[in-house]
């Protein structure tokens, strides 16, 4: 729940064995998600940055990473973003559950975890429901998509796991969000 | 113009140039209204050995007179003999230049150390009546030493204004680090951090029952948010809500006999009663809004709570029932985290209605709203037992860190060291 600056730490203490993919990953993610599908994805992929088609007119974005924010692989379900103290599932989000169900529909033994994320801003206990009322959202909307119920759980993070850290709408944007975890 | 005409805009112009003037060359502090202070006089603490226990022991015992708002402390320079030098047994010789100097109130005090065993010896008196209050004395390890010194500094408050101190009080919070969320309990002032959680998940929203015995928390220990109770005397925890969804945000009745908190299992996060055992659960709000952070009033009555039914987080209040429904926050998008006052007159909570979020105050019926905070974000407001002061998170360094405050937003200062510690709880 904070505003105002923050000094940055552009370092990034390496130690993860998957750490270069995660960086091509975040590129990836920062100049493609979440409006164009994304050629490369996720850390099992080999997709290097040739495969990415960077828009000349849309300016890069960059926000720090720091040990303890959690890693962007979005495995093979797209994740879905919202909007500021939104539980509502935008065009964009509409266009990555349309995926996951078709992903899910083509492996049908697989189950999915959707968690609901938070950005820092507000208290940490609304967050929580706020969370809940993200993961569920997209949980109704695969459900209707014909997803068995079954497959699907979901649980609330709020604010307390960013993947992104920062203060500001450069780092905000990425945390609100629902991640998709896959349970094989 | 009349002659009385006159001589009040002749008035109104020396006093606007004087205002002028006075602005132009002095920096004006607004000061709080200041509540009449108790003079007091801390005698004793004789230095003895080689060690500097008996300075340790001044120092913090001045620290919690001081921060109880109730006494100012004499200095020593003013007193005209040496205030360490005073030995119990002879304090009485003292009272009358005290009671000279304007001074109310005395505490003499003398440490004494065998080894590793501490005695702290401690008399309170009424110097402007000459007559001794109460006096008591205190067994421990040297260890104990800064535990040893809170107590009697709560007995002095006790016995000047019959009201106990908060000085042996506790503050629980929760820490990030490495990925992971724990609890910790710190003294008042800030000393002796000790882990409450070491489950290596996220643990949040620590809350003492009201006899102090247990708090209350969420913890994903479990992989979900589920709600536990820690006795804090044994060590014993148990789950007490793991129902789908959350089980988050509890708040205790002022008897202890239960606990409000936020379930999920039903669609929409709502408002729940239940018994400390976790049985006899109640709904208390229904819908698909949010309802978090329930706050119980003193009398037990009322709760108040955080909700978007309206379609933004404001402060609602409802009776025990779930009946009689009002709102109290009609400025800014976000206001939440309300937490009434042990003495019932005031309701702390934060707002994001100046830009940034802040701490306010306002009466239990939503007027007289005052701003406490203003630098940095500031935020989780928990009360202290008496009432006079605030806890708080405040990012005014540029990280998350524990703060305290008077009830009157004066004296802000930083608790914790730590840089990502938040939602604190104030024991009683």
């Amino acid at each position: 729940m904070l505003r105002g600056r923050e000094a940055r730490e552009q370092q990034w203490t390496g130690g993860r064995f998957w750490g270069p993919i995660l960086i091509v990953g975040a590129a990836l993610l920062l100049t493609g998600c979440p409006k164009k599908p994304e050629v490369a994805g996720g850390p099992g992929a080999a997709g290097g940055p040739g495969a990415e088609k960077v828009t000349p007119a849309k300016p890069i974005t960059e926000a720090p990473v720091q040990p303890g924010a959690r890693p962007t692989d979005e495995g093979p379900l797209k994740d879905v973003f919202f909007d500021f103290d939104k539980a509502v599932i935008r065009e964009d989000g509409k266009q990555a559950l349309n995926e996951d169900i078709q992903w899910l529909k083509a492996n049908p033994t697989a189950r999915t975890m959707i968690e609901g994320h938070c950005d820092e801003r507000g208290t940490n206990e609304y967050n929580l429901a706020l969370g809940d009322r993200r993961a569920r959202a997209a949980r109704d909307y695969l459900v209707a998509g014909g997803i068995d119920a079954k497959r699907i759980s979901t649980i609330s993070y709020g604010e307390e796991r960013p993947f992104v850290l920062g203060h500001d709408e450069a780092a905000w944007k990425w945390n609100r969000r629902d991640h998709f975890v896959v349970q094989k | 113009m009349t002659r009385l005409a006159r001589i009040t805009w002749l008035l109104l112009l020396s006093s606007g140039l004087l205002a002028v003037g006075a602005s132009a060359q002095v920096d004006i502090t607004v000061t709080r209204t200041v509540v009449q202070r108790i003079p007091i006089a801390v005698v004793g603490l004789r230095a003895s050995g080689g060690s500097d226990l008996a300075a340790q022991a001044l120092s913090v015992l001045v620290s919690d007179l001081e921060f109880s708002t109730v006494f100012e402390v004499l200095p020593p320079s003013f007193m005209p003999f040496n205030p360490r030098e005073v030995r119990l047994g002879e304090e009485e010789k003292v009272l009358a230049s005290l009671n000279h100097l304007k001074v109310q109130a005395m505490v003499v005090a003398e440490l004494t150390q065998r080894g590793k065993d501490l005695t702290l010896e401690g008399r309170v008196y009424n110097v402007s009546r000459g007559v001794f209050l109460g006096g008591k004395r205190y067994f421990g390890e040297v260890t104990a030493i800064r535990s040893m010194v809170h107590r009697l500094a709560d007995e002095v408050v006790l016995r000047l204004t019959g009201e106990r101190g908060v000085a042996s009080t506790r503050i629980a919070y929760a820490s990030a680090d490495k990925g992971a969320t724990e609890l910790y309990l710190m003294d008042y002032d800030g000393y002796n951090p000790t882990l409450a959680t070491g489950n290596r998940s996220i643990n949040l929203s620590p809350r003492f029952s009201p006899d102090g015995k247990l708090l209350a928390y969420t913890s994903y220990r479990d992989g979900n948010p589920d709600l536990y109770l820690l006795n804090l005397e044994s060590g014993r925890r148990d789950k007490v809500s793991a129902l789908p969804g959350l089980n988050i945000a509890p708040g205790w009745s002022p008897t202890g006999q239960w606990l409000a908190l936020s379930l999920s299992k039903d669609g929409g996060t709502n408002l729940y009663l239940m018994r400390p055992t976790g049985g006899d659960l109640r709904r208390l709000t229904n819908g698909y809004a949010i309802s978090v952070s329930p706050s119980f009033s003193p009398t037990g009555r009322q709760i108040v709570f955080t909700s978007d039914r309206g379609g933004s987080p404001q402060v609602y209040m409802m009776d025990l029932e779930g009946t009689n429904l009002q709102r109290l926050t009609f400025q800014g998008e976000y206001n939440a985290s309300a937490r009434w006052s042990p003495r019932g007159d005031k309701i702390a909570f934060a707002s994001n209605r100046s830009g940034g979020f802040q701490i306010y105050l306002m009466n239990p019926n939503g007027t007289g709203i005052q701003q406490l905070t203003t630098v940095g974000a500031n935020e989780d407001p928990a009360w202290s037992p008496d009432g006079r002061h605030l806890v708080f998170t405040s990012s005014r360094t540029g990280k998350k860190d524990i703060h305290v405050m008077h009830a009157d937003g004066s004296e802000q200062k930083r608790l914790t060291q730590s840089s990502k510690s938040f939602a604190p709880d104030w024991s009683p």
